[in-house]
């Protein structure tokens, strides 16, 4: 089926329902004056029987009324519209309109004769007595059909009319109507990666569409969003790179371009060999990462012990923790079910964090909560909190609270956060950060039925 | 110990041959997987090297005929992808190990040497030694030149990992696989710290060094003479 624009389908409906409307309109005057007629008749029809019966009184036998018919010719002569029959039993008495079968009944009817309307009153001559002679009152009402006929011929013009005017205006009236829905999709077909930040203008859409216009820029955001991190991480990525890239090439060259010592050889070599391990690293980070955002990471379903695993990792973490006189501590405990080294790894990042922002003497607790929905582990350190604002980037690829860090490329990239944050997603669960002053707090949290 | 390389990357299977060469081990490189796979099945070796995407025949199929033909060495395999139903796909096809690229040289050597090692049983030994430096297993005491050292329980595993590959470049990440059991990649510092603090007990006080730092590559226990 061919698919009708909507304006078309509201003018069409704006059409059907005018054309109903007057319809009935039309039908119901209709009727009215033909009501209106009919008693309009009578009341004549009314009228010139009074005058009859008294010309007629006490005609009740056909000697009495051929006295009195040479009146009532008179009579009748003075009013052309009128014909009158005069009935006694099986005889006709008076004739006015020859020829023309009527209805005995008693009472009004209507009658058509050879293009002629006639109104038939059937009344008995002497009021209440139905064996008196029948007085029959033929009116000629043409005139009134006529003019009935003239309104419906009227009447379906206006239905006709009508609906072809509210059609074309309400194709006009939907076609402006429906304007914020064009202009929308003129900003949707103009939404490319580079004008990504257009938006709709939401207050002066009309409330149907608000609430769609609502939605539309909210996608266009989170596009925008997405879109900005990803422009964001390549250019971080290629950023990342051209530090150790730059030392490589430099360093190399260098070296070669005379001859040197043995020993300096195996220097530069051994000097190349951190970038090249860094970098390796980095790329073996980066390519978790994708594996992770791709739905690659799939974690196996071990029982795991949490209180042991986070013992295994302090006992790890031992020999760093007393070097930088920092305390490790462990509280509560909880069975959960995961992959043991992706979580091992992802509480090994968090701790590692912790230990990089502790000031000596200071503690980082890890504790484990089993709630009504599953498991909470958070590592929390002592010192400098972390400004509000900054707490939701914290997980974002290659961001570093301290800017200053990353020169040195021995350090870590960055990811460390991210990395977590992507195993425990993987793992159904979420990870958030709190701080406070003196205070810092991850909190992880895992659903059991994972 | 005769290894077979198949790795049609030039440089990479050039270097790889190089290294181990130089490490002690009888090497063969081919480029081609029907030539690899028919020096597999023929030539006696004691450990396979295969990339997975090879020209020819690729790494899996390699395997498959290995294994069909009743061939048990170890295979470790080398590849770009690091796709989980590669892995799983590579140890049903009975693949002994698995390295994604980028690796390290040194993590390589000390993989192949493992593996090398699983096969024959290892002695019982009741002590390990290198110079004066003695560890008693039963007893689980170290001493140095007659003097008692006194070392956690982690330094003790340390030390004996050391000892029990003394020679070897370890890297640090097979160092916190064995003596911590943390099977991920780290890039935190604590190996180098672990060490530092064995080195204060067991070195520190003596002339002869003998726990040395390969720079980029890992740890190696073993007497130099300067």
């Amino acid at each position: 089926m061919k698919r009708i624009s909507l304006a078309s389908r509201l003018a069409l409906l704006f059409a059907g329902c005018t054309a109903v409307v007057s319809l009935l309109a039309g039908v119901l005057f209709n009727h009215a004056s033909e009501a209106h007629f009919i008693e309009l008749d009578q009341q004549l029809l009314d009228g010139k029987l009074i005058a009859l019966r008294s010309t007629l009184q006490g005609a009740d036998t056909p000697e009495r009324f051929a006295l009195r018919e040479t009146t009532l010719r008179e009579e009748l002569n003075r009013q052309p519209d009128l014909a009158l029959r005069i009935t006694a039993g099986d005889q006709r008495w008076f004739d006015g309109a020859p020829g023309i079968t009527l209805p005995q009944a008693p009472g009004l009817h209507s009658v058509q004769n050879a293009g002629t309307d006639y109104r038939v009153y059937n009344v008995p001559l002497v009021p209440g007595n139905a064996d008196s002679p029948q007085l029959t009152l033929m009116l000629d009402i043409t005139h009134h059909q006529h003019f009935l006929q003239r309104m419906q011929h009227l009447i379906w013009l206006t239905v006709g009319l009508s609906a072809l005017a509210t059609a074309l205006l309400g194709a006009w009236a939907a076609r402006s109507g429906l304007r914020p829905l064009r202009r929308m999709s003129e900003v949707a077909s103009g939404v490319s990666a580079h004008s990504l930040t257009q938006r709709l203008p939401q207050e002066q859409m009309p409330v149907e569409l608000a609430e769609l216009a609502q939605s539309f820029n909210a996608m266009l955001g989170r596009l925008d969003d997405a879109f900005q991190r990803l422009s964001a991480f390549s250019a971080d990525i290629a950023h990342e790179l051209r530090t150790p890239l730059s030392n490589l090439l430099t360093q190399t060259q260098v070296i070669l371009t005379q001859p040197r010592a043995l020993e300096d050889y195996r220097e530069a070599l051994h000097s190349n060999l951190e970038e090249l391990q860094w970098m390796a690293q980095l790329v073996n980070d980066m390519l978790y990462l994708a594996k992770a955002d791709h739905g690659l990471l799939a974690p196996k379903r071990e029982t795991l012990v949490l209180a042991n695993e986070v013992d295994a990792l302090l006992e790890f973490f031992a020999p760093l923790a007393e070097d930088v006189q920092v305390r490790l501590i462990r509280e509560g405990g909880a069975n959960t079910s995961g992959d043991r080294s992706m979580l091992r790894r992802a509480i090994s990042n968090l701790l590692d964090n912790a230990l990089r922002f502790t000031p000596p003497g200071g503690d980082v607790s890890v504790r484990i909560v089993e709630g009504m929905h599953g498991v909470t582990l958070s590592v929390e350190n002592t010192g400098e909190g972390i400004p509000e604002a900054l707490l939701p980037r914290l997980f974002d690829r290659f961001y570093r609270a301290d800017p200053a860090r990353h020169e040195g490329s021995s350090e870590h990239a960055g990811l460390g956060l991210a990395i977590t944050q992507s195993i425990v997603r993987a793992h159904g669960g979420r990870i958030f950060c709190e701080s406070g002053a003196g205070w810092t707090r991850f909190v992880m949290e895992l659903p059991r039925g994972y | 110990m005769k290894l077979l390389i198949v790795e049609d990357q030039p440089k990479t299977g050039h270097y790889l041959r190089q290294g181990l060469a130089e490490a002690g081990f009888n090497t063969e490189l081919v480029a081609d997987g029907t030539t690899g796979q028919h020096l597999a099945l023929t030539g006696d070796y004691d450990l396979l090297i295969l990339d997975v995407m090879l020209p020819g025949r690729d790494g899996w199929q390699i395997l498959q005929a290995v294994r069909n033909a009743g061939l048990d060495m170890p295979v470790l395999f080398l590849t770009a992808r690091d796709a989980v139903e590669d892995r799983v796909h590579g140890l049903e096809l009975g693949a002994d190990d698995y390295l994604v690229k980028p690796f390290a040289f040194s993590e390589l050597l000390a993989r192949v040497r493992s593996l090398l090692r699983r096969g024959s049983s290892p002695p019982q030994e009741t002590s390990l030694q290198l110079a004066d430096l003695r560890m008693d297993l039963i007893r689980r005491r170290v001493e140095r030149d007659g003097q008692r050292i006194d070392l956690t329980a982690k330094e003790f595993s340390l030390l004996e990992l050391l000892l029990r590959r003394q020679g070897e470049v370890l890297p640090k990440s097979l160092i916190a696989s064995q003596v911590w059991d943390m099977n991920f990649d780290s890039d935190t510092n604590i190996i180098e710290v672990a060490i530092r603090r064995l080195r204060l007990k067991v070195d520190d006080n003596f002339p002869n060094k003998l726990i040395h730092t390969v720079r980029g590559m890992g740890y190696v226990l073993e007497e130099r003479f300067s």
